[in-house]
């Protein structure tokens, strides 16, 4: 039982990737796909097993973790690196739900993409993300991590353009894939930085902290603080770009182009919070270094708020969400500037719920509209589609932090241990506060125009209008009840603590090192709840107010998202613009019409001048071949004449 | 009277001059082809001439080289005369002062 | 015998091949195909049989010149690498071209059978004059098959290309000649001495026109202005042939030739690594604006092979697998993008990006190889790009952070130009009606196919490549070092003394190989590597009692230890350089 090996769990996603491409490569020719029953088969199964064995592996793990090295992977002068596995507190729980969540939206998707002609390579490449997924929390050293790292992201390309014939999905995800890269050139160059302080052997966690643990012990933290630091920015930088943080977050809102469970699993669930995961993994790290904590907390407050603001204005159902998504990043990224990485997981862990329940909710609402995604052409959909509807709600409660309900725990956890955290704490605790009272606006507003009211699209449209499938209903309603419950883990006025204590292990040294400088004084944690609470049911009356009598304007043009045209990015889009993509333009158009052309020039004055010596020398040559078989002859007569006189040149 | 070395010399110098003043004066490249072949065979006279300057054991050097020469005298009037056929086939001339096409 | 089969046997292939039928490409094809596979299997039989050499064989004299040339082949971890790139892509060269070009396919086949000798040559050419007569022998056949395979203007590519490369290396030839009066032979260390012996100026002389030629046949970028018209006209398989292995010449000639032969002064080093990060951002830009498919890869292959070469001239411990992975990595890749660039073309009809699209629908295989190609070629971490890449940006970072900054500058871009090449190509919707031509065959595909899958294996066990280097490994070299420290102060003296009754070379007596077994040992060797290691210390020391030239014995010694060794000592006189300053 208990000696499960760790590369069991990865390899379940990677069997079912190579089996769905085959099978995918190999039935493109022919007219029609092969069975989807057989497919959707394979495609859930394979991450449930892995599912089951991070199950049997978290039930029985040790206190201190596995740890399992599996070969050798890069051995040259100056770097070796290992393929190895770590399994503890916080893989545990990011692979729980990972490939929890994982299998539920598998099995969603197997409804939703019903009838689509990529339906094997749709599930290859879900699966090939989840591998790299599991990867990615699994490994035991930053290589590896990386691999993970750029491999979610490949997927992520590979899915937000999966719909290919439309050049403006493809847009998107080569704007998600390159934004992505900036953020992968600093993982990179961070590593290198690591590897450049202590060694190869340091980009594995376990030499990390014992790296840290002997800086600290031996009081050398001022010496290495300032190369730390240089490398924590560049780590950060990655994080900014996976995890759609200011000022990389530009691909987030047009990454919705994919499917609606790929936004659910990669661009809400999963893949965008491994910056909150990389940050708490290197928590030890970052601790020492509170120039880079005070980066990241303000740039996590900045993009909350920020993309709270966006999402206000959004009428694209699965829009709104991903800009809630990024705002709900930001509070994760706060927690973790604040040295709370157990708040910023448990934030991880319950977003991830509730934000999957919502995409799925959005997805099924989508699926009943027939690919309508603008909300403008929605509403009253309660009474059509009921538990989609349901769903929704408690979904919605969770996220805007109503009491009792998941977001509640999490985002209180995080305000107040804000509010603690130094003489800058309440600043940061009354932006986060004014943040929850958005997020209940544009959710309120979400809810109401989706779901209440009158349907305000064409009237053959209401016709077809239908409940998903039970494939697709299924993973709602559990994932509705994870964002209903999953916050009893750690409710702290009830003193449920498990959630910090399966944490303690991993981030618990770091946080108290930080607790130790900076954290004074206690308060009543009832004050927060009760503020909270007040900021959600704020938020939910003012947009009640706002939008439940409204007449809602018609809709104008599509919504849907247009490669480059993300809407209301506010000016990071331009920022992008400006600022890399053209002068990168006029770089390259610098190259190619300036330099190239004077270089052209050059060549062509060179050959110029060989061909005018040439026809120059030519023109010693006379006509008639008798002549010049005279004058080759008394050349020789020449040279011989010339050699009997000198007696030869050497 | 023995034949004295400087006679063979001089013979293969008046018939390498005489090759040479046909190859160059006359215009049919018949006769500029011929001039060649009698150049060369003047050498080979030439070569000769020197070997048997030379004593037995040392001079079969030199009556080997002008065989090999004779071979690729051969070969080398073959493909003239090849070349010049074509050259005929084409231009309907053998007058060499017609061909000046590789001026540059 | 392995090494004189990899360079001789090609251009019997190739005169074989003149017995099979012009017109139809379907006989001439099987033993065209039979040839390649032989090769290729040969070329991975030379990478496991690890370090050999052939014995020397005095080839001519140069007048003016001391000693003689010898046809000498010598293969290291690195030619080997190269010559099984040239050996493989060749293969799937023929096997794609066979659906391009029917017409007249037996002569295609001719030409890349001797395009294959010359570069299989000059990658295991131990004699400096060999290396170069391989090295310019190469263009020919190239500069013919694309005077005569090629697109519109494959007469202007074809004169660009020969005249463009044999200029650049026309001041090698004088350096080496001059070079040549001077030294023993024409053999590595000799040649090293030599040098040594000259002014300062002269040197310098030398070595920059050494280094023009490989700059040129590289490309580096201002010397890069036969490359775009090249690749582009070139048929696509050739062009796959030219970026994958014969563009390694010059990437190789700077690791085998310029760092064992000179004393690198820091500036020439910086210059030469700025020469290659200028040529990755430039390539990288200028494949960012190309609308011709085959010039953006071109200018791709531009990009990585700067990176190769400044990676080189960071001269750092990890430099030699880095690069040498990177090379393969980018050989397989690039080629694979090149031959499917070729099968799009012959597709669609015309290689301009705004024209094609609209393939992933339309042909899903081709599409997948695509795909999967282009991403390849970014350096995704579980490719063998990502580990050459890692490792090269691993160096650099070595050298300082701005280098590094600008690589990852560079590779941005890459993923830019990439991303947008592949959209183009295949997804969106078809830009035109055209009249498609022949599809991907079963046989192309599953030759693609195998080349990506290799790209992955070598992405997760880079160690088959990395390995074939052990025996520069920095322990063995110092080993085979001490054991010729005698004979080679010797040299550096009295050069033409040598051939005195003193025995050359001692052979390892079992003590000392028992010492370097256990030394090994305590280095992580694996059991078989370390003996196959010693069989192969012992190998090349017995083959060397038999010869008889003493020069050669102690060049053939050296060559080996001098390509790391005098790599090392380059970079100790650098360290200490900068110390100074």
């Amino acid at each position: 039982m208990t000696n499960l090996p760790l590369w069991l769990i990865p390899l379940f996603p990677l069997i079912a990737t190579i089996l769905l491409g085959t099978i995918a490569v190999t039935s493109s020719p022919s007219k029609k796909g092969p069975a989807e029953g057989i497919i959707g088969a394979l495609a859930v199964m394979f991450p449930a097993v892995s599912f089951a064995v991070v199950v049997v592996l978290a039930y029985s793990m040790p206190e201190a973790g596995i740890r399992e090295t599996l070969c050798n992977w890069i051995d040259i002068p100056m770097f070796k690196a290992d393929i190895g596995f770590l399994f503890d507190g916080l893989s545990r729980i990011m692979l729980l739900f990972v490939t929890g969540i994982g299998t539920l939206i598998t099995l969603y998707s197997v409804g939703y993409m019903h009838g689509d002609r990529g339906f094997a390579r749709f599930f290859a490449y879900i699966n090939l993300f989840l591998f790299s997924m599991i990867v990615l929390v699994l490994s035991d050293s930053l290589l590896l991590t990386f691999l993970g790292w750029e491999g979610v992201g490949l997927c992520s390309y590979l899915l937000i353009g999966f719909w290919n014939h439309d050049i403006n999905n493809c847009k998107a995800a080569n704007k998600a894939f390159i934004v992505n890269r900036v953020g992968d050139i600093g993982f990179i160059l961070g590593m290198l930085c690591l590897v450049t302080i202590g060694g190869a052997g340091i980009l594995n966690y376990d030499a990390l902290n014992q790296f840290i643990q002997m800086i600290v012990s031996g009081n050398h933290v001022d010496i290495v603080v300032p190369a730390l630091s240089v490398a924590g920015v560049l780590f950060f930088i990655g994080c900014t770009g996976k995890s759609a943080q200011i000022p990389l977050l530009t691909w987030l809102p047009d990454a919705m182009a994919g499917p609606t469970p790929v936004s659910a699993l990669i661009h809400a669930a999963t893949m965008v919070t491994s910056g909150v995961y990389l940050l708490a993994r290197l928590g030890s790290m970052f601790v020492l270094l509170p120039v880079v904590l005070d980066i990241i907390t303000v740039v996590g407050m900045l993009t909350a708020f920020w993309a709270a603001m966006a999402g206000l204005f959004q009428n694209d159902i699965k829009k709104v969400l991903a800009y809630s998504t990024i705002s709900q990043l930001g509070y994760m990224f706060m927690a973790a500037g604040v040295c709370a990485f157990d708040a910023s997981i448990f934030h991880v862990f319950t977003h991830a719920f509730f934000k999957a329940a919502l995409f799925l909710g959005a997805g099924a609402v989508i699926h009943a509209l027939a690919g309508e995604q603008d909300m403008r052409k929605m509403g009253g959909m309660i009474k059509k589609t009921p538990v989609t509807a349901c769903v929704m709600i408690f979904a919605f409660l969770a996220i805007i932090g109503f009491p009792g309900f998941a977001g509640f725990w999490s985002k209180d956890l995080i305000l107040e241990k804000l509010y603690v955290s130094g003489p800058m704490g309440p600043y940061f605790y009354g932006v986060g506060l004014l943040t929850a009272v958005i997020t209940a606006i544009y959710m309120g507003r979400l809810i109401i125009l989706t779901f209440f009211g009158e349907y305000r699209g064409s009237k053959e449209s209401e016709e077809h209008i239908h409940e998903a499938p039970a494939a697709m209903l299924l993973p709602m309603g559990v994932l509705a009840f994870g964002a209903v419950f999953s916050g009893y883990l750690w409710a702290d006025s009830m003193g449920i603590t498990f959630f910090s204590d399966t944490l303690a292990p991993v981030v618990g040294s770091a946080q108290a090192y930080n607790a130790l400088n900076h954290i004074h004084g206690h308060v009543n944690p009832m004050v927060f709840a009760g503020l909270g609470t007040l900021a959600a049911v704020l938020g939910m009356f003012i947009a009640y107010k706002i939008y439940g009598k409204a007449r809602v304007p018609a809709a104008k043009g599509s919504s849907a998202p247009q490669g480059f045209k993300a809407t209301w990015t506010f000016f990071f889009d331009s920022v992008h613009k400006y600022c890399g993509i053209i002068p990168v333009s006029v770089l390259a158009w610098i190259c190619d019409v300036v330099v190239d052309k004077i270089l052209q020039a050059i060549q062509w004055t060179l050959g110029a001048i060989a061909t005018i010596l040439g026809d120059g020398a030519a023109s010693f040559q006379v006509r008639k071949v008798r002549l010049q078989v005279a004058f080759s002859i008394a050349g020789v007569a020449a040279l011989v004449i010339v050699v009997l006189l000198t007696g030869g040149i050497v | 009277m023995e034949l004295q070395p400087i006679y063979i010399q001089i013979l293969a110098l008046a018939i390498f001059a005489i090759g040479l003043m046909v190859a160059i004066s006359r215009r049919n490249l018949f006769f500029v082809l011929m001039g060649i072949e009698l150049a060369l065979n003047a050498v080979n006279l030439s070569f000769i001439g020197f070997a048997k300057t030379l004593p037995a054991d040392m001079s079969v050097a030199g009556q080997i080289v002008p065989l090999f020469a004779i071979a690729v005298a051969a070969a080398e009037a073959c493909v003239g005369f090849a070349m010049v056929i074509m050259l005929f086939r084409k231009k309907e001339s053998i007058d060499a002062d017609n061909y000046s096409n590789m001026k540059g | 015998m392995l090494l004189h089969l990899l360079v001789i046997a090609p251009f019997i292939a190739a005169v074989l091949m003149v017995a099979t039928s012009k017109e139809d490409p379907k006989s001439s094809s099987r033993l065209a195909i039979l040839f390649g596979i032989a090769f290729v299997v040969m070329s991975v039989m030379l990478i496991a049989a690890g370090n050999q050499a052939t014995n020397p064989i005095e080839w001519f004299r140069i007048p003016g010149t001391k000693g003689p040339v010898y046809y000498y082949l010598y293969s290291h971890g690195l030619g080997a690498w190269m010559v099984f790139l040239s050996c493989a892509l060749s293969l799937v060269a023929i096997i794609t071209a066979r659906n391009t070009t029917c017409k007249n396919f037996r002569n295609f086949v001719i030409g890349i059978f001797s395009l294959m000798g010359a570069m299989n040559g000059t990658f295991l050419a131990a004699d400096a004059v060999l290396f170069f007569f391989f090295f310019e022998a190469m263009v020919i056949p190239a500069a013919v098959l694309i005077a005569g395979f090629g697109g519109k203007d494959r007469t202007k590519a074809a004169m660009t290309f020969a005249i463009y490369t044999l200029v650049g290396s026309a001041p090698m030839m004088v350096a080496l000649w001059y070079l040549l009066t001077i030294s023993d032979n024409s053999l590595l260390l000799s040649l090293a001495v030599a040098l040594q012996s000259l002014p300062e100026g002269t040197q310098t002389a030398i070595l920059v026109s050494f280094l023009l030629a490989f700059l040129v046949k590289t490309p580096i970028f201002p010397f890069h202005g036969w490359q775009a018209i090249t690749y582009a006209e070139a048929p696509a398989p050739l062009s796959a042939i030219l970026t994958g292995a014969m563009s390694k010449a010059g990437v190789f000639g700077f690791i085998a030739w310029i760092l064992p032969i000179f004393p690198l002064s820091m500036s020439v080093v910086n210059a030469m690594m700025w020469l290659g990060l200028v040529t990755a951002v430039y390539g990288a830009l200028m494949a960012l604006r190309a609308n011709d498919g085959k010039k953006l890869l071109a200018f791709s292959s531009m990009s990585h092979l700067g990176l190769a070469v400044a990676g080189v001239f960071s001269l750092s411990e990890a430099m030699l697998p880095a690069v040498l992975v990177l090379l393969v990595a980018h050989g397989i890749s690039a080629g694979a993008q090149f031959f499917l660039m070729g099968i799009a073309e012959r597709m669609a009809g015309t290689r301009e990006l705004d024209k094609l699209g609209g393939l992933a629908s339309k042909n899903p295989v081709f599409s997948t190889l695509f795909g999967a190609a282009g991403i390849m070629s970014l350096a995704v971490p579980g490719t063998a790009g990502f580990i050459g890449e890692f490792t090269v940006l691993l160096s650099l970072w070595d050298m300082g952070p701005f280098p590094a900054l600008v690589m990852g500058f560079s590779m941005i871009l890459s993923a830019a130009y990439m991303l947008r090449f592949i959209q183009k190509v295949i997804f969106g919707k078809q830009a035109r009606e055209y009249e498609e031509g022949t599809r991907t065959s079963g046989l192309e595909g599953a030759a693609i196919g195998v080349m990506t899958i290799l790209l992955l294996v070598f992405g997760f066990h880079p160690a088959f490549i990395t390995n074939s280097l052990h025996l520069f490994d920095e322990q063995a070299v110092e080993q085979m070092a001490d054991v010729n420290k005698a004979e080679g102060e010797e040299t550096a003296t009295e050069t033409m003394e040598m051939d005195e009754d003193e025995t050359p070379i001692q052979a390892m007596s079992a003590e000392e190989l028992a010492q370097l077994d256990s030394t090994l040992a305590a280095n992580g060797f694996s059991e078989e590597e370390r003996k196959s290691l010693i069989a192969q210390i012992s190998g090349v020391e017995s083959q060397l009692a038999a010869s008889d030239s003493v020069d050669v014995i102690q060049a053939a010694a050296d060559s080996a230890v001098m390509l790391a060794d005098s790599a090392k000592t380059n970079v100790e006189a650098l360290n200490k350089e900068a110390s100074n300053d």
